[in-house]
């Protein structure tokens, strides 16, 4: 009696002990049955697209959503392991190029995807950026996020004198000009950016160079460290609202006069333009804003920039490629449904026999009527390929601390420069850093 | 034969399970992983011990932990005098102060928000140009300009030290409270019979019978304190600003794993880490009880 009711206790713990595991197995289990195809991302945005495949293809699809910040902890181990892994994962910008290194997505440049002939239809950056370290295409992207200036036009008519996105974006083609721009409106009460940070797209100048060259070294141009001193420039002339990306006072900023402190003296100011890609309109500022729609338009900086972007591709040990390779297909190929989701969801497009096609008859309400899509292309082909690294991410974080040390007279330029080369050294103990 | 005692071991196969999963092995990988280059993905190859002398010599390392102490150790001597004054109050028998168990429920109350809730508030309280602070600061004349709290070391490290004692003063004095408790009232009447002032009895009576209680909350707080991570991580931008002042060993070792792919070298500060604490704890230990065993109670 007591022997079998030891067991019985005994076998009632382990049941316990494993029932997660054994919950999760069964579930993933049917789910082979049930389930033709299954996608990971990190945005619900796939949800309608899966919808349009499942009716057409009249197969079941399982969409895994995990948030960003989780996004590359909880992909990496299924990937390597290949236990519960998707048969189709996107990728977002920040850690695509690590990804397309890491092999875990299927090499579309052999048979039977032969994505190489696609090369010419797609904006070059985007296609680009989905290459590996052999040039072999390994994700593909649908979108293009090129980004633009979004300024007020009420406030550009009364301070320049138009409201016109091309004579604007005339006026800030350069730094130098973009100052002139900030001078005239800080004489009128008025801030040219938010805070300074808005600037930093604009690094590159018109010299576009990778952080880390092909020989493993880090390069900062002139260009770049002229930066810094433009940084400075902003803050020391006042000509932002102090109001750093994300806080709470940037987004109040979009729609009405702010509050700044400088100097003693408290003043009201209204921030004229924001620094932002594609996908800033839809999901930053339309989210935003509620009195001045329709008062906004989008217009060019000094140099060309892109923000953020997906790709997606077809897990190499997955059972259904076939059926996976189709969706990315119809993701970033097909005319019918690229057409439709464009016009659905103002998305721009990065392959070209759509947007050829439906560019011409957009026009934005919340710009005041502005045809953004044709704006954007425009931007996203002068963007120049083959200058990201899978180093961007964290270099730029460490390089715009350095600037912040400059900018708030914490460090001079060189001590903030030389404190940004042993930082990126001590990041990446394999890249060379010159020796300042 | 005698199998009694058998079935015991399965009865603690569950623990060891899991324990052997989810603790020794992730620990001896570590170890491992701490002589290898492995950066996340593919193959780990063996480099000696390049990763510890790299970190004997890490000059980041050695900044993340003089910060971890100059924020834990501010935040300790203030959260345990809060706690000890709050206690020394509560336990007064002269005074016999109504509704303790009020004030503990609020007392505790922040260790119940979670972390992010807190970066959240204290960041918009701290916050340069529209923060409630400076503007409480500045609407009473103490200052004229706002003070960026955020963005100067000195006062970003104390924010950190003065929120983290917010959050935990009030944990150590129910900790505190309960170890009172337990102290024999005898002593007390004892004492106010002898006339002894509410000082004395403090000193003489209510921290000689705590030291146990005591030692409890120093060594659990410092190993917390060592891992100081999540709030440097989301007040200021991840990496330690202002000027590395935030740059926590925990957050050092993150970055380094999780942002720099250095896992290899990450695994070896975690063993440094390991290493310090446990160097830490028996320095405490020692201090507490190495001086008892040398001068026998006299009865």
């Amino acid at each position: 009696m007591k022997r079998k009711l030891s067991i019985f206790l005994v076998s009632i713990l382990l049941v316990g002990l494993f029932a997660g595991c054994s919950s999760d197995s069964k579930t993933s289990g049917n789910g082979k049955k049930d389930v033709d195809l299954r996608i990971w991302s990190f945005t619900d945005e796939l949800k309608k697209p899966i919808k349009t495949f499942e009716e057409k293809n009249g197969v079941k699809v399982e969409l895994t959503i995990v948030p960003i910040a989780d996004y590359p902890t909880k992909l990496k181990p299924v990937l390597e392991s290949g236990v519960g892994a998707p048969d189709v994962f996107t990728g977002e910008i920040a850690f695509l190029k690590q990804w397309v290194d890491a092999g875990y997505w299927e090499n579309l440049s052999e048979k039977p995807y032969n994505a190489d002939k696609l090369s010419d239809k797609y904006v070059p950056y985007v296609f680009d950026l989905g290459k590996d370290k052999n040039g072999d295409v390994r994700a593909l992207s649908w979108q293009t996020t090129p980004g633009g200036i979004y300024y007020k036009r009420s406030i550009a008519k009364e301070v320049l004198g138009t409201d016109d996105p091309t004579q604007v974006g005339e006026m800030m083609s350069s730094m130098d000009k973009v100052f002139e721009v900030a001078d005239k409106m800080k004489e009128k009460g008025y801030s040219m950016f938010p805070d300074e940070g808005a600037i930093r797209w604009f690094t590159q100048g018109d010299n576009p160079q990778p952080w880390v060259n092909d020989k493993n070294e880090l390069q900062l141009t002139d260009e770049k460290m002229e930066y810094m001193d433009y940084s400075k420039k902003l803050r020391d002339n006042q000509y932002t609202a102090l109001a750093p990306e994300w806080s709470p006072s940037w987004f109040e900023g979009m729609d009405k006069p702010i509050k700044v402190k400088e100097g003693g003296k408290e003043k009201e100011t209204q921030v004229f333009s924001y620094v932002l890609p594609t996908w800033g309109l839809h999901s930053v500022l339309k989210t935003n804003v509620k009195e001045s729609v329709g008062d906004w338009a989008v217009t060019s900086g000094p140099s060309p920039y892109f923000w953020g972007g997906t790709w997606l591709g077809v897990y190499n040990k997955s059972d259904n490629k076939e059926l996976a390779y189709k969706f990315v297909k119809m993701m970033t190929q097909d005319d019918e449904f690229l057409t439709s989701w464009s016009k659905e969801t103002g998305d721009v497009l990065s392959y070209l026999p759509v947007t050829e096609t439906i560019k011409d008859d957009f026009s934005d309400k919340f710009l005041g009527g502005q045809n953004n899509y044709q704006f954007f292309l425009d931007q996203s082909t002068k963007i120049t390929p083959g200058i990201v690294t899978k180093y961007d991410q964290q270099l730029d974080t460490l390089y715009g601390n350095a600037v912040q040390q400059y900018v708030t007279g914490k460090k001079s330029k060189k001590e903030a420069i030389k404190e940004f080369y042993q930082k990126a050294q001590n990041a990446y103990p394999d890249i060379k850093v010159p020796k300042k | 034969m005698k199998n009694l005692n058998r079935y015991g071991y399965f009865f603690i196969a569950p623990f060891w399970l899991v324990f052997l999963v989810f603790s020794i092995y992730p620990v001896a990988l570590t170890f491992y992983y701490s002589f290898t280059n492995y950066t996340g993905s593919g193959e780990a190859q063996l480099v000696g011990l390049a990763n510890y002398k790299r970190l004997l010599t890490d000059t980041y390392f050695v900044e993340a932990f003089f910060n971890t102490w100059k924020i834990w150790g501010v935040n300790f001597v203030l959260q345990m005098g809060l706690a000890l004054i709050l206690a020394m109050i509560f336990s007064d028998m002269r005074v016999k102060l109504k509704g303790i168990a009020f004030f503990r429920a609020i007392f505790y109350l922040p260790n119940l928000i979670t972390i992010s809730s807190v970066a959240l508030l204290f960041g918009i309280l701290l916050d340069w140009q529209h923060g409630s602070l400076n503007m409480m600061l500045m609407k009473l004349g103490l200052i004229s300009d706002p003070i960026n709290w955020l963005n100067e070391p000195t006062s970003a490290q104390l924010s950190i030290s003065l929120i983290l004692t917010w959050m935990w003063f009030g944990h150590s004095f129910i900790v505190v409270m309960a170890g009172v408790s337990g102290i024999s009232k005898d002593y007390y009447e004892a004492a106010l019979i002898d006339g002894a002032n509410r000082w004395q009895t403090f000193s003489k009576i209510t921290i000689p019978l705590l030291k146990p209680i005591l030692l409890y909350i120093m060594i659990t707080s410092l190993i917390g304190g060592l891992q100081l991570f999540d709030l440097p991580m989301l007040l200021t931008d991840g990496i330690g600003s202002p000027d590395g002042s935030l740059n926590t060993m925990v957050l050092y070792l993150y970055n380094q794993a999780f942002k720099y792919n250095n896992y290899g070298y990450a695994a070896a500060v975690a063993y440094g880490l390991f290493v310090i604490t446990l160097i830490f704890s028996a320095f405490i230990f020692k201090g507490m009880y190495g001086k008892e065993r040398k001068q026998p109670r006299q009865v």
